[in-house]
């Protein structure tokens, strides 16, 4: 990897962490973390457009990189590097949902970290990227997979959802945000009659015994266009 | 101010990183002690610490601090980071400061002026 000279005169070679972190706090308190140690280098970047031009120009080994970086999100500065530098990206985030966490790995992300880390931890984690290891805590570990269970579920409600209509789809969408009969019928320009039909076919359909599980099953299929 | 070479500020936090940040951000102002978040027995650790003032970054022990503070009248600052905001202990109640980004400079600027405005009275 070309990353330029050192920029110490010490014969150690120390891994370069950048840390792109829009806020002040996480970037000092990492910058005292490293301080004290003599194997890391620390660069800072404030948003996407800074770490994306650090990242290019090889200047890093391992980026820590924040999910709300400013500029567009850790996502977007992972899948804007994703190929296209060596460094190893770890994504950090506060509380961090597992949609988050599975999506930083779907993007190219090498590994995902709590912000709540304890300063040793975030060491030891530091060392392992640097000697290939992907950095992943047992939490982030069951986060990941109870998301990959999620999208099993979705792909297959996605499958059951295909033997709808177009029409049935957005009669169910209405009912998965609460929509009485009445109001579908004015929001479709079709009567209320044919907004039952239409129900009594989404319940055959999908084999649910009620309105209620039927709008379950449309927010576990259609789940981001249900909840946006 | 309780007799010692420099004040003392007790950091409460969650995020053990921002106790890193702020060792950093008060240096030569207050010497720090780093108290991680969740542990039993908060208030008699500050009861028996007697801190110039706290810093919390999160709400339940922020809780537990404001009821030493009151009592003791120290001087209390909440960094929400979730939120990204700063909120200020002031005569028992929870308010935000002029300046509320939760910068490090920004908590030393508070951390001071509770401190030595504190002294003063």
């Amino acid at each position: 990897m070309d990353l330029g000279p050192p920029t110490n005169g010490s014969l150690m070679r120390r891994t370069r962490v950048l840390v792109a972190d829009g806020l002040p706090l996480f970037r000092v308190g990492v910058r005292s973390l490293l301080r004290r140690e003599s194997d890391f280098e620390l660069l800072e970047a404030t948003d996407v457009e800074e770490a994306t031009a650090l990242l290019l120009g090889g200047y890093a080994e391992i980026a820590l990189v924040d999910l709300d970086l400013p500029g567009g999100g850790g996502h977007e500065l992972v899948a804007r590097v994703r190929g296209r530098c060596r460094t190893h990206l770890i994504v950090w985030a506060l509380e961090p949902s597992r949609e988050s966490v599975l999506e930083s790995i779907t993007a190219g992300a090498h590994g995902f970290l709590q912000k709540e880390i304890s300063g040793p931890g975030l060491i030891r984690a530091l060392r392992g990227v640097a000697a290939g290891e992907a950095p992943l805590s047992r939490d982030m570990a069951g986060l990941m997979i109870a998301a990959i269970h999620g999208l099993e579920a979705r792909s297959k409600a996605l499958e059951r959802a295909a033997v709808l209509s177009e029409r049935e789809k957005e009669v169910l969408a209405f009912v998965s945000r609460g929509a009485r009969n009445r109001d579908i019928a004015e929001a479709l320009d079709i009567s209320e009659f044919t907004v039952k039909r239409h129900m009594q076919n989404i319940l055959q359909k999908l084999d649910v015994p009620s309105r209620r599980a039927a709008a379950a099953f449309y927010v576990s299929a259609y789940r981001e266009e249900a909840t946006a | 101010m309780t007799e010692r070479n420099e004040p003392l500020v007790a950091v409460v936090c969650a995020v053990p990183i921002l106790g890193e940040a702020l060792t950093a951000a008060l240096d030569g102002l207050a010497e720090c002690k780093v108290i991680p978040a969740r542990q039993p027995e908060l208030g008699g650790l500050l009861k028996s610490l007697q801190p110039d003032a706290i810093v919390v970054d999160d709400e339940q022990e922020a809780a537990v601090a404001a009821t030493y503070a009151r009592f003791a009248r120290t001087p209390v600052i909440n960094v929400s980071l979730r939120e990204q905001r700063l909120t200020r202990l002031e005569d028992g109640k929870w308010e935000a400061p002029d300046e509320s980004d939760i910068s490090p400079e920004t908590i030393r600027n508070l951390v001071a002026g509770g401190i030595y405005g504190r002294r003063a009275n």
